[in-house]
Parts: C-alpha cells; sequence; structure tokens
C-alpha cells in the first residue's frame, strides 16, 4: 500500500540510478548466461569475458564522460531533489526507530568523513592510483577470502534484495511502464537542452557514464584506501563517498522517511557495489589483463561494507533496510524497460550480483577456489531448475495479468524462484512480457471494466432499484413484570390464564313493552254506576254474586218464611180489620168488610192521576197502578213521565218496584205466569217493557228524602227502532197471547220457577193501535246481557236481556168500516181481547159500540161482531171487556153510553142489556168478581160504583155507591178464583191519588150454589 | 461475448427466490439444531456461523439461479429483554427477495434472515 503509492511516486526520482541499476543487472545477467555456457571460464577468466565485452562500452562510456560529468552531477542532483520532494509526504510516515537509527548513522559517518572531507578525493585518486592498486594486488587474495565470508553473509540478503526487486520490476512493468518513461524523459529534458534532442538510448547511455564515473570514483577511492588505509579506512573512504552523495541529498533526506533512507542507502551502497565491480570493469580495461584485481576489489569492497554496516547497524535494520532498497533498484530497472538495447547489459549487472550471491554461499563453508568450482556445477543444476520454476512463474504472470501481486506473495514465493526469475526476465519472453503481455493486460482489463460499466449503465436503465421499505425481521416485547414475576417465583410451567365460560347465559333484551289490552265501555247518559265498565271484571262480578245465590235454597226459605210472614200479617191485619170497623161505622161503603189504603203518599207521585191500576193475572197479590204525568211542578224531575208502580198488595207501604216512561202510559199488562215483566203501550205508539229482576243498582237510583228510589227505565222500547213495523198511532190495548194449550190455561195452576221461567220466555205479545193495525212480538230473553249495550239491538238498554221480535201484524179496523165509515166517521179499535180458552180468537171493541171478533189464523168463525139488542150501529165507545173467569164463553160489554151487556161467544145478539141501571154514566171500568161467577162491578165515569148480583136481580144492581168527596177514577177487582177464601175486594184510585183497598163483604165472596146454574140459564133462556 | 446485448433481467420464474421454501429451509435447519438449545455464549458465535454456513448450502441447493445469497443469523439469550430487528435494502423488488424465520426456545431466540439478489 505504501510501497505501491510510494512507487508511483518513486517512478520519476533519480532516473540516473535506476538506469545504472538495471544496466548493473543487465551485467550481471549477462553474466550468469556466459557461465551457465562455460563454468570453467567464467571461474577463471569472467572478468576477461566481461572486459571483452566491456571495454567497447567502456571506451564508448568514457569517451562522453568527461563532457558530461559536471553536468549530469547537477542534473543528478536536481532530479534527486525533485522527486525526493515529491516523496517527502509518504516517507514521513517512515517509523521513527528507522529514522533514528540511520540518522545516528549518518552522523556516525560524518564524523568518519570530517577528516578527509577537505580532501579532495578526485585529487588524491589522481595521487595515488598506483599505490592503490598495488595494495590492492598485494591484498587480493587475503580480501578474496574476506570477501567471501562477508559475502555468504550477505549472500541472503541480496538474494531477498533481489527477489523483491524483481517482483517490484514485474510489477512496476506492469503499472506504469509508459509513464514512468515519459516522466524521466521529462526530467531529463527538464535538466538540459541538449539531452532533448538526443535519443532515448543515448540518456541512458549518458545515465551509465555517470554511473560508471561514480564507480570509478569509487574504485578509486577505495584503491586509495587499500593502498593506504585498514578496512576501516575503506570503509571511511565508501561513506566518504556516500557522504557526497547524501550531501547532494541530504536537504531531501532529512525528511524522508526511514524505510526510503534505508533504501537509498543500501541502493546507494548496492549501486557502489555495481559501479565497483563496474569500476573493476574499468579497471580491467585501463590496467589491462588485470581484472582479477577489480573484482577482488569489489568483492572486498562489498565484504568491507559489509561487514561495516552490521557495525553501524543493527543486523535486522540492515536486512530491512535492503527490502526498501531492493524497490528502488527494481524501479530503476523498470525505467530501462524502453531502452531494450541495454537491457541485457543492465540484468547482466543483476545476473552478476546475484552470481556473487550465490558465489557467496559458498564460503559459508570456508573453502578455497577448487571447491567453488565444484559447488559451481551443483549451482548449474540449481540455476536449470530455477529457470524452470521461471518459465512457470512467467506463465503464471502472463495468465494472471490484471492481477496486482500484493506483497505479501512477494514474501511468500520461494526466493529461489524469484531470483530465477529475474535471471528470466532478461530473455526474450521477458521482453515481450513487459512491452506487451503488460499492455494487454492493462488493455485487456480496462476493457473488461469499460465492459462492466456499459453493462451496468445499461441495465440500470432497465432495472429499478427501489428502496424497500424497512422490514420488521423480529420484535420480541419485552416481558411484563409479572411474567418476569411467575418465572422467577413462580411454579414453573403453570401461567394464569383467565377463561370467559358459561357463553350460552346470553341475554336478551326487548326495548319494546308489551301493551296491555284493557276493554273498557261506556255509555251515555250515565244513568247509573254501570255507565262505564270492564265487561270481563263486571261478569265475574256478576258471577260471583250469582254464585252465592242458591236459588233453590232460597225458595225453600221465602216459603216457610212467607208462611210465618203470612201469619203475622194476618194477625196484623185483624188488628187493623177493627180498627177499620170502627172507621167504616162512619165512612166505609156498604158493600166492604174493611179497607186497606196503599202508601202513595210519595213525592214522586204527588199530584199523579192513576189512570190504570192492574193485578196479574198469577200473582194476585201483585198490582200494578199507573201515574200520569203532572203538570204541576214537584221535587221531582220526572213531571212529564210515567210512572207506574209495582205494589205488593200485602206490603202497602211503599211501592216494590218503580217503573218510569217519558211519554204517557195508554195500556199496560203483566207477563203470564210469574209477574216479572210489564209491558206497556203507549201514546207515541211504541211497545215497552220492563224486565223487573234487573238489578236496582242497573238504573237511575234518586235519594228522595230518607229512602233511596230506583226508577227503571224500560228495558226495551220499539221507539223509532222498528219504524217500519211499529206502530204509528197511540196504542190503546196491550195484551199477552194466552198459552195455546187446548184445555185452557188454568190459572189457579202453579208454576213452579223453572217451568215459568222457561214457559214465560215463549209467549208472544200483542199489541192494538187506534187505526186496527195488530202487532204480534214474540218476547225472547237473550242467554246472556251485555251491559256495553249492543250493536244491533238498538232498543235494548245495555244489561238488558229481554227484547221484542217483531212476529207478525194485521189490519182489523177495514171490514168494519167498510159498511159505516160514511156514517160514523172513521173506525177506532179500543179494545183487545183474547178468548181465555183459544188464543186463536181475539175480540176488538170499537168505538161503534161494536165488539169484533177476529181469529188471527184461519177460517173467520161466527159471530163476526157482537152489538146492541137494538139494530143499527151507534158511534159509542166500547169502553171495556171482560170474560167471565167461571164460563169463558160469556163476556161483559161496557159502553160509552151507560149500557152493559152480556155476551155469549157464539152469539151476535147479547143475553142480557142493562142500560137502565146507569144514570148515562160512561161505564170506565167492569169486572167480574173473581170469587163469585154471577158478581160484577161497574165503575162509570160519575165515580159511582155497581155491584151487580144476577143472582139476587138481573135488573139492577145490588149496591150502588156514590163517592163525591174524592173520585175514583179507577177500579180493579182482586181475589183469587180458585181460593174461596175472603181476601177479595176492590181497589179503588181516586182522584187524589189514593189507592183504597176494599174488602168485600162476606156476601160477595163466599160462593153460593147454582150460580153458575143461574148463569147458563140466562144464556139459554136468552137464545 | 460481443453480440447483441441481451440481459436476463428477470429471473425465470421457477428459478425465482421464494421465501416461503427458504423460509421452510430455515425453519428446519434452525428446528433440528436449536431444540432444546441452551444459550452459551461461547459457543453460540460459532453456532451461528455453521448455522449460516449450513443455511446458506441448503439455500443454494434450493435452485435459484443467479442469486447471490446473504444469510444473517443472530443468536440471542433470552432474559425477558425486548429485542428489535428490521432491515432495510436498496433492491430491485421484482427479482429481489428476502425470508426470515424466527425461533425461540426458553433460553435463546434464533432470527434467520436470507436475503437473495439477483445476479442480472
Amino acid at each position: 500500500m505504501h510501497r505501491d503509492k510510494k512507487l508511483t511516486k518513486e517512478d520519476t526520482w533519480r532516473p540516473a540510478d535506476l538506469r545504472r541499476h538495471i544496466r548493473e543487472e543487465g551485467h550481471t545477467d549477462d553474466n550468469v548466461r556466459r557461465r551457465d555456457d562455460s563454468e570453467k571460464k567464467r571461474r577463471g577468466g569472467e572478468s576477461v569475458e566481461r572486459r571483452r565485452r566491456d571495454p567497447e562500452k567502456e571506451s564508448r562510456r568514457e569517451r562522453d564522460k568527461p563532457r558530461e560529468i559536471t553536468r549530469e552531477r547537477r542534473d543528478e542532483d536536481e532530479k534527486d531533489r525533485n522527486s525526493d520532494r515529491r516523496k517527502e509526504g509518504s516517507r514521513d510516515r517512515r517509523g521513527d526507530k528507522e529514522k533514528d537509527d540511520r540518522e545516528k548513522r549518518m552522523e556516525r559517518e560524518k564524523l568518519a568523513d570530517g577528516k578527509r572531507h577537505d580532501d579532495d578525493y578526485k585529487r588524491r585518486d589522481g595521487e595515488d592510483k598506483h599505490g592503490r592498486e598495488k595494495d590492492k594486488e598485494r591484498h587480493r587474495d587475503k580480501e578474496k577470502e574476506r570477501e567471501r565470508d562477508t559475502e555468504g553473509r550477505s549472500e541472503e540478503d541480496r538474494d531477498k534484495r533481489r527477489d523483491e526487486r524483481e517482483k517490484e520490476r514485474r510489477r512496476e512493468e506492469r503499472d506504469r511502464e509508459h509513464r514512468t518513461e515519459r516522466e524521466r524523459r521529462r526530467h531529463e529534458e527538464g535538466g538540459g537542452g541538449e539531452r532533448d534532442r538526443m535519443g532515448k538510448h543515448e540518456r541512458e547511455k549518458r545515465e551509465r557514464h555517470k554511473e560508471e564515473y561514480e564507480g570509478k570514483r569509487s574504485d578509486k577511492e577505495r584503491r586509495e584506501r587499500h593502498g593506504d588505509r585498514t578496512h576501516l579506512e575503506v570503509k571511511d573512504e565508501r561513506e566518504h563517498k556516500e557522504e557526497q552523495r547524501r550531501h547532494k541529498e541530504e536537504r531531501e533526506k532529512r525528511h524522508r522517511a526511514r524505510g526510503h533512507h534505508d533504501e537509498k542507502r543500501t541502493h546507494d551502497s548496492e549501486s557502489r557495489e555495481h559501479r565497483g565491480l563496474k569500476g573493476s570493469g574499468e579497471e580491467v580495461r585501463r590496467h589491462r589483463g588485470d581484472s582479477e584485481p577489480a573484482e577482488r576489489d569489489k568483492h572486498k569492497e562489498r565484504r568491507q561494507r559489509e561487514e561495516g554496516e552490521p557495525e553501524r547497524n543493527h543486523p535486522r535494520d540492515g536486512t530491512s533496510s535492503k527490502k526498501p532498497a531492493s524497490d528502488k533498484s527494481l524501479k530503476r530497472e523498470t525505467k530501462t524497460e524502453v531502452s531494450v538495447p541495454d537491457y541485457e547489459e543492465d540484468f547482466e549487472e543483476m545476473d552478476e550480483s546475484a552470481n556473487e550471491g550465490e558465489d557467496a554461499s559458498e564460503p559459508q563453508h570456508p573453502e578455497v577456489g577448487e571447491e567453488r568450482e565444484e559447488l559451481s556445477a551443483q549451482k548449474r543444476k540449481e540455476i536449470e531448475a530455477i529457470q524452470r520454476a521461471m518459465d512457470e512463474e512467467n506463465e503464471r504472470v502472463g495468465t494472471a495479468q490484471s492481477r496486482q501481486t500484493p506483497s505479501r506473495e512477494e514474501e511468500e514465493t520461494p526466493k529461489w524462484s524469484k531470483g530465477s526469475e529475474k535471471n528470466q526476465s532478461r530473455g526474450s519472453q521477458r521482453g515481450k512480457f513487459i512491452d506487451f503481455v503488460a499492455a494487454k493486460q492493462r488493455e485487456v482489463s480496462k476493457k473488461v471494466s469499460t465492459k462492466q460499466k456499459k453493462r451496468s449503465t445499461e441495465l440500470l436503465r432497465l432495472i429499478d432499484l427501489d428502496f424497500s421499505i424497512t422490514v420488521s425481521l423480529l420484535d420480541l416485547p419485552p416481558v411484563n413484570e409479572y411474567e418476569m414475576y411467575i418465572r422467577a417465583f413462580g411454579t414453573e410451567n403453570t401461567k394464569q390464564a383467565y377463561v370467559q365460560c358459561n357463553e350460552d347465559n346470553a341475554d336478551r333484551d326487548v326495548q319494546t313493552e308489551e301493551i296491555e289490552v284493557c276493554e273498557k265501555w261506556t255509555q251515555h247518559p250515565p244513568e247509573h254506576n254501570g255507565a262505564c265498565g270492564d265487561p270481563n271484571l263486571s261478569h265475574e262480578a256478576r258471577n260471583q254474586s250469582e254464585m252465592s245465590f242458591d236459588s233453590q235454597r232460597l225458595t225453600a226459605f221465602l216459603r216457610s218464611a212467607s208462611q210465618v210472614m203470612v201469619v203475622l200479617l194476618e194477625e196484623d191485619r185483624a188488628e187493623r180489620k177493627s180498627l177499620r170497623k170502627l172507621r167504616s161505622q162512619t165512612d166505609t161503603p156498604s158493600f166492604s168488610d174493611g179497607s186497606l189504603q196503599l202508601n202513595t203518599n210519595l213525592s214522586f207521585l204527588y199530584g199523579r192521576r192513576i189512570s190504570l191500576v192492574h193485578f196479574s193475572q198469577v200473582q194476585r197479590h201483585t198490582m200494578m197502578s199507573v201515574h200520569r204525568p203532572t203538570t204541576k211542578p214537584s221535587a221531582v224531575r220526572l213531571d212529564s213521565c210515567t210512572i207506574i208502580c209495582i205494589w205488593n198488595i200485602w206490603e202497602p207501604s211503599r211501592p216494590q218496584k218503580v217503573l218510569v216512561y217519558e211519554s204517557e202510559v195508554q195500556c199496560c199488562c203483566f207477563s203470564p205466569g210469574k209477574a216479572i215483566l210489564v209491558f206497556a203501550g203507549t201514546s207515541v205508539g211504541s211497545v215497552v217493557l220492563w224486565d223487573l229482576r234487573e238489578r236496582a243498582t242497573d238504573h237511575y237510583r234518586l235519594k228522595i228524602g230518607d229512602n233511596e228510589w230506583t226508577f227503571r227505565q224500560p228495558t226495551f222500547s220499539t221507539d223509532a227502532v222498528m219504524a217500519g213495523s211499529s206502530h204509528f198511532s197511540s196504542v190503546t190495548s196491550v195484551e199477552v197471547v194466552p198459552s195455546t194449550a187446548p184445555g185452557g190455561l188454568r190459572p189457579e195452576v202453579p208454576l213452579l220457577a223453572s217451568e215459568e221461567e222457561s214457559s214465560g220466555l215463549s209467549f208472544q205479545l200483542a199489541s192494538l193501535d187506534e187505526m186496527g193495525l195488530l202487532n204480534f212480538w214474540v218476547v225472547v230473553q237473550l242467554p246472556k246481557a251485555n251491559e256495553a249495550g249492543s250493536p244491533t239491538d238498538l232498543g235494548l238498554r245495555p244489561g238488558g236481556k229481554v227484547k221484542l221480535l217483531h212476529s207478525s201484524r194485521l189490519l182489523t179496523a177495514e171490514r168494519v168500516s167498510l159498511r159505516d165509515a160514511a156514517i160514523t166517521g172513521p173506525l177506532q179499535t179500543l179494545l183487545l181481547k183474547f178468548l181465555p180458552t183459544d188464543s186463536n180468537h181475539f175480540f176488538i171493541g170499537t168505538n161503534m159500540g161494536l165488539v169484533n171478533h177476529e181469529t188471527s189464523h184461519g177460517l173467520k168463525a161466527p159471530p163476526k161482531f157482537y152489538r146492541f139488542q137494538e139494530a143499527g150501529v151507534r158511534p159509542i165507545d166500547v169502553t171495556s171487556i171482560h170474560f167471565s173467569p167461571f164460563r169463558q164463553h160469556l163476556f161483559l160489554v161496557g159502553c160509552g153510553d151507560g149500557s152493559i151487556r152480556l155476551h155469549e161467544v157464539s152469539h151476535e145478539h147479547p143475553v142480557a142489556q142493562w142500560s137502565s141501571g146507569m144514570a148515562g154514566d160512561p161505564v170506565v171500568s167492569l169486572q167480574w168478581v173473581q170469587t163469585r161467577p154471577t158478581v160484577f162491578c161497574v165503575l162509570d165515569a160519575a165515580s159511582t160504583l155497581h155491584i151487580w148480583d144476577l143472582l139476587k136481580s138481573d135488573a139492577e144492581p145490588v149496591v150502588t155507591e156514590r163517592m163525591e168527596s174524592d173520585r175514583v177514577t179507577a177500579m180493579a177487582v182482586f181475589g183469587d178464583s180458585g181460593q174461596q177464601n175472603t181476601y177479595s175486594g176492590i181497589a179503588l184510585a181516586h182522584e187524589s191519588g189514593k189507592i183504597e183497598m176494599q174488602y168485600f163483604t162476606r156476601a160477595f165472596t163466599v160462593a153460593v150454589a147454582a150460580e153458575e146454574e143461574k148463569l147458563e140459564r140466562m144464556a139459554t133462556e136468552a137464545f | 461475448m460481443e453480440g447483441s446485448d441481451t440481459y436476463l433481467i428477470r429471473p425465470n420464474h421457477q428459478y425465482k427466490f421464494k421465501p416461503a421454501i427458504v423460509k421452510q429451509c430455515i425453519r428446519e435447519i434452525v428446528r433440528e439444531r436449536l431444540s432444546g438449545m441452551q444459550y452459551d455464549p461461547e459457543e453460540v458465535p460459532e453456532l451461528s456461523r455453521s448455522l449460516a454456513e449450513c443455511i446458506k448450502d441448503k439455500v443454494k441447493n434450493a435452485g435459484f439461479d443467479r442469486y447471490k445469497l446473504v444469510v444473517q443469523v443472530v443468536i440471542g439469550e433470552q432474559r425477558g429483554q425486548g429485542v428489535k430487528m428490521s432491515s432495510r435494502s436498496l433492491w430491485d423488488a421484482d427479482t429481489d427477495n428476502y425470508a426470515e424465520d424466527v425461533f425461540m426456545n426458553d433460553s435463546l431466540f434464533c432470527l434467520v434472515a436470507v436475503f437473495g439478489s439477483y445476479y442480472y
């Protein structure tokens, strides 16, 4: 590395030295070759041969010499200086130790030189020449031996040096043949103008001459030394010579690195040595045939130097210093590459030195010249081997052209082969090697490199190199503290892990809540607390209440209890009777056995006129009174309403039920059987019914005074809902169609509650209006009440269970009116009665004084109508019709003119007709007494009550009682025809609103035998 | 040699550097050599060298033509420390690639990275 750099710089420094060395080597090479030819000759006349060749050269050199000496010297100095200066930088790098050594040496030399510094050695040369030569000859043998010794010692060094030189040279040849050449030329040209014109060879020759001159000079000096002094002197002399050179170089040397100093020094010594050789050559030439002394001299000198060197330096230094020296000499040789003609000469010298080295090896075993001859034979073999090795080496070099030989390899290569290489390099092969192989190598390497470059540029155009993103090769996160802890202190091979299990325990949420549905209903107007409610709840509540109600047990209880009650009541009545008797003494009518007054002194009944009083056919103690609407204002807001009171005559203190209807009620009736239903026909043409079983809580309740009253609205009404089939005028009569049982309905037959319930609801209702329209209704009980009201049956009250279905309609008035319409005006039908034994037959009282006989279906039955005894039709209203409870084909008809007729169903004419008995006041009401078949009561409009007993008299009433003070507006007979007891009587409704129950006296209640026969007799007698 | 310049810029697909194969190679060798191994600072340098050689030879035999291979083996002791390694390269991503594999046991971790660079 250093060396390389240094070498390149050294290329141009001191070309003279280089050339000298090359020449020397050439000589040695020549020598070797020659010696190859003849070993013997060489031994004997080596110098002679050389001399033979040399003289020509020498003479030539000699010729040039005088002229150029001074100038060359100067040139040399300058060149050296220049080159040295160039090298300074690199040299400084040399180790300090070497420098120190060298300086020490130099100082010593200076001291030694000091003595003869003043002497002009040239002059001395001249003076001592002859003497020195003589001395030299004298000591020649001795010196030769000594020389051999030293040679032997130095031989190795030299060989080494030579090897290195060889190698270096080869390398240099490769590296910078041309450049060095050029540089040198340039320097030479710079040195002198003359030389510019000169050829290369000439220049080199000149250099050689200079060297020769120097060599000569040293020779002279040496000779002088030999002549005059001891080895030391010789050494001094040599040193002096060195000093001379050093004088030239010293300024630069100071700055040089140690290695280079050494190189130079050793080189100097070498060159001196070579010079010495040359010098000896010259001497030979000069002294004719005396070549030996020169050679000996040379040897001697070398030996002296070798001896001197170890003295001055450590042996190590000497060897180490020699190596670089060889570099320099090599370099110099390379410079001669171009100078082919001198080439061989140069290598002669080298060869010679090699030979010398070989020779020197012999003295190691101190022997004489003869022995050396033998050894040289061995050497020759060796040389041959070396040559072969060199051939190989060259081949190898030839192949590995572009390769730079590393310094290490140089050292490793065997010394001998190196030496032989050097020898061989002199041959023609070597010349080729220098000139072309290296060039070719360079060429090739250049080509290769350019090719590589071109390839790379072309490829780079095709290739995209991308700077790939950073790839993370390993990312090992630090272990956290817990795991470290576990690893350090915890149980080994365990690791805590957490697992969430019970995965199926999923939770599901629904955001919207279930909608609670609750059914509610409401009814307007809110007449009672059932106006709104929950169908399910109320139903359950009702069921509960019904569940707690055991009807059979209750009826059983009631029966027993009622008997007790009856007894009690009888006692009570007996007591009251006694009281009445006292009072009746003054006030009671003649027929009365006693009386009972119903408590009608109620605020809502105040001022109302009673239009109708009606007893139930089955429950004889049940009575209803119809109170007309009043015009007087009262405390109760029911003024415009008709009020119907249901009474139990045994409980006169208060009405059992109070029924309310908005308009005027014209007629009414109880349901057959048990009095659970009330039917009414109104002045507005509607048929209404009340279900008395409805609970009081379902109705409008009003608290009046201390008592709370329940005013029941109709359960069902045909108001407006059955406009097509209902009546268009006021309803004059409502009658229950009797059961069609052919045997006739025996009213005294008690009906079981269940039977009543079932049969009671399977009956028909007939209603007749003024226009003669007869409607039949079917009473239907619903299985279940609907609290919220029925959407289809609009006439049904919410919660009601009974309703009317329209069955059929009949127009009854037309036939009658056909004949007499013009005379009497429009016919009015006023009353409706069914034949109790056959419901197919019904009788209608008209305003013509006639009673029509109709059948609901089937053929017309005769007679068509019942009329007065006298012929003709009079406009007299039939106000009342009543069938006899004992002879059911007999019926009484009361008329508006006050006449009374007794008819038999099968005959048109009456059985009897009484007109005179009355004062002409229209009959208001006419009824048979239930307990006696021949007694009947008639109330006329003049408030006169007539009691007829046909058994006693069939011409006039038995009793006529006129009640002026409080006019009687309505009358009803009560009593049970089945039970021949005394509890029969007559209910009288007074104008004031009082209802008075008059019990008949025993004469009117106890039936007499032959009464019915009397009636039969009357009927048969009449026809 | 002096003919028209024909460069083989892309390797034939079957000779292309396939990281998966290389990774398999690495894995086999590393598993075989390192399983159950304890970290020993004395022998790890030699171990890593031999591993690298071994892997290189194996990958060479895998038939990646014209590929220059670089094998990097890093073996370190595992003592809970954090280690981070990354590589960065200037190359032709079309042809060049790398494969890496990490082996770990209780006492050491070993990272092997093989870079294949295509020689055009």
